[in-house]
């Protein structure tokens, strides 16, 4: 019997070496065909998940299914691929585009690992499919952030894995190759993949996430992006971290209306009111700047 | 122009040549592993750390190589030991494992002296290698380019990005433990080509120099072996000549080889870089660099 594809993460504890408990009692399910995201602060355990669910380090218990199997059994599918954190490479590497994605057909190769036409085939086809096809001779090293991420994202559908794991894609990306990239991870979803996305970029969830898990230390919710991205769900897992930006408490006047515009890289918003003013988080402390504004409409 | 083909009239000199060529290719070839997975200080130490096992085979009655290259294989086991327990730093584990092997093999050497002297084991010499020696030596590089050959793509992926190895199945314990292996190995071959103290040189230089000349590794392997075994080839011959160490001649002529590419190479050379920056500072207008010119 076929198993779906699935991620089943029951009940996970993962301690480190050095005794630090990372994940405590976590679980979730992914359903095929989803993108999902994991969120939480710094240090909450994104990273660690990531790593439990690709068998780098062994829950002290619980368990974790990939359709139905366990990792280790998993690994001979090559079900699972993992798209690392810009810093986690070694940009300097004397490899080019092309060596980097065919690297993603090694575990379909022979013992010496000789390309064969089908391994060339996939590697133009999801280069093409990223955008990078004229790229495909350059060093690594020489590309732009979000180049250097559709590169990585080439390797994993060269590779052609069912489970994708993206950890923070989007850090030191630009907006439109952040849109690129969410458009393919929107088509590899109808393909019925499961995507999972690390991120504690909260403003872009929504744009693309179907299904949303929560971690801090534990998984706090998961569940369909409505149900779980609550004001309630999000104080919980970013504790006093999240920064605030309250429009009824900020020198934003009633006489602004709707015509504010909120710019944010989701560190601190910049606010501009209305006329372009630059708007501050609290009036306290700028009675002067309130008094002028409203002088200068005549209120 | 006859005196130039005399040290080939001599047989020692002919094999001092030859081995000199092959060692120095094969640990150029490993040198690409060892320089960009960033090993060269674990390779300094392992080419020291095999020195008891020299004196502990001629004991027991081994050929040499085993002994040290099991003295290598337990030196690196100790030192991920160490550093797991002590949480230490690598260079600190390292320092203390790979000295404490050294100084253990100079007092078995000192206690029990074997067919090869100290002075051979720590500065080479190769002018003096016996017969089963280079048999020995031929054992090991054969063995090394074989594997090299057929696994250097999967090295290639555990040096570059050792998550996605193991995700796609590659066994990557195995592939630490056999880089590891191949390192100790080569380090007892060029041991009696150029001693303890610069086997270092031959592990990291040509990797090095190979570096800074191509964009692709497999580019860069062969520019690095070819490199190592001409050096080994030239290094040994022009020994003869300045009566020199051996060892000696060919590291020096190797830093020679990697100082003259440091700064004429077409890309990364000190001379290129130094020329695209004044390019792109010229290109700029109203540069103060614009306007002095090309005095410099
Ligand atoms: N190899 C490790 N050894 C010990 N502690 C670790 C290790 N890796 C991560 N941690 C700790 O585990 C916690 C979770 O880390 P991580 O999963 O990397 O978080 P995230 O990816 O969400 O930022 C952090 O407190 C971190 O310090
Ligand atoms: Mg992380």
């Amino acid at each position: 019997m076929i198993q779906p594809l699935a991620i089943e993460v029951s009940n996970v504890t993962v301690a480190y070496p050095n005794g630090h408990i990372a994940l405590r009692d976590a679980t979730f399910t992914l359903q095929q065909g989803t993108i999902s995201a994991l969120v939480g602060v710094n240090g909450s355990g994104k990273s660690t998940l990531f790593k439990a669910i690709m068998g780098f380090v062994k829950p002290i218990s619980g368990s974790v299914l990939l359709a139905g199997k366990t990792v280790e059994e998993s690994r001979k599918t090559k079900l699972v691929a993992y798209v690392p954190q810009t810093e986690e490479v070694d940009w300097t590497f004397p490899v080019s585009v092309w060596d980097v994605v065919m690297m993603g057909r090694y575990g379909h190769m022979n013992f010496l690992r000789i390309a064969s036409a089908e391994d060339k085939r996939m590697v133009n086809e999801s280069l093409a499919r990223v955008g990078m096809t004229e790229f495909k001779d350059r060093q690594i090293g020489e590309l732009s952030g979000g180049q250097k991420k559709r590169v990585f994202l080439a390797r994993a559908l060269a590779q052609n894995g069912q489970i994708i794991l993206l950890d923070e894609p989007f850090t030191g990306v630009d907006v439109t190759t952040e849109e690129a990239i969410i458009e393919l991870l929107r088509a590899l979803r109808d393909e019925g993949r499961i995507i999972l996305v690390s991120t504690h970029n909260l403003g872009s969830v929504p744009e693309f996430c179907d299904h949303v898990v929560l971690v801090n230390r534990t998984v706090l919710a998961s569940g369909p992006l409505e149900d779980v991205f609550t004001e309630d769900n999000l104080n919980r897992a970013f504790g006093g971290v999240l920064r605030h930006f309250h429009f009824e408490s900020s020198t934003i006047q009633d006489h602004d209306g709707k015509t504010v515009k909120l710019l944010t890289d989701d560190e601190r918003p910049l606010v501009f009111g209305k006329d372009g003013h630059l708007e501050y988080k609290d009036r306290f402390g700028r009675e002067e700047l309130v008094k002028k504004r409203k002088e200068e409409v005549g209120e | 122009m006859t005196d130039l083909l005399t040290p080939f009239e001599y047989d020692y000199m002919l094999k001092a040549i030859l081995v000199s060529g092959l060692i120095g290719g094969v640990c150029a070839f490993l040198s690409c592993f060892i320089t960009l997975k960033g090993w060269s200080l674990m390779g300094d130490a392992l080419s020291h750390a095999v020195v008891p096992g020299v004196s502990l085979a001629w004991i027991v009655g081994l050929p040499f190589s085993v002994g040290a290259f099991i003295a290598g294989i337990l030196a690196a086991l100790t030192m991920g030991w160490v550093k797991k327990k002590s949480g230490l730093r690598e260079d600190a584990v390292i320092g203390v494992v790979f000295t404490s092997w050294f100084a253990l093999g100079l007092l078995l050497l000192s206690l029990y002296p074997s067919h090869l002297n100290l002075k051979t084991i720590i500065f080479g010499n190769i002018l003096a290698i016996s017969d089963p020696d280079i048999l020995q030596v031929l054992i090991i590089a054969g063995i090394s380019i074989i594997v090299l050959t057929m696994k250097w793509r999967d090295l290639l992926l555990y040096c570059f990005d050792e998550a996605h190895a193991r995700a796609i199945g590659l066994n990557t314990s195995f592939l630490h433990f056999l880089l590891l292996a191949l390192l100790s190995a080569t380090a007892v071959a060029a041991l009696q080509t150029v001693g303890a103290c610069l086997v270092v040189a031959m592990l990291v230089t040509p990797g090095a120099t190979a570096y800074l000349l191509t964009d692709r590794f497999g580019k860069m392997l062969i520019i690095s072996t070819v490199t190592g075994a001409l050096c080994g080839v030239c290094g040994a011959y022009a020994s003869y000549f300045i009566n020199g160490s051996t060892g000696g001649c060919i590291v020096v002529l190797q830093t020679l080889v990697f100082l003259l590419v440091l700064f004429l190479a077409p890309k990364h050379g000190i001379l290129s870089l130094r020329k695209l920056r004044r390019q792109t500072t010229q290109t700029m207008p109203q540069s103060r660099i614009e306007k002095s010119g090309c005095a410099s």
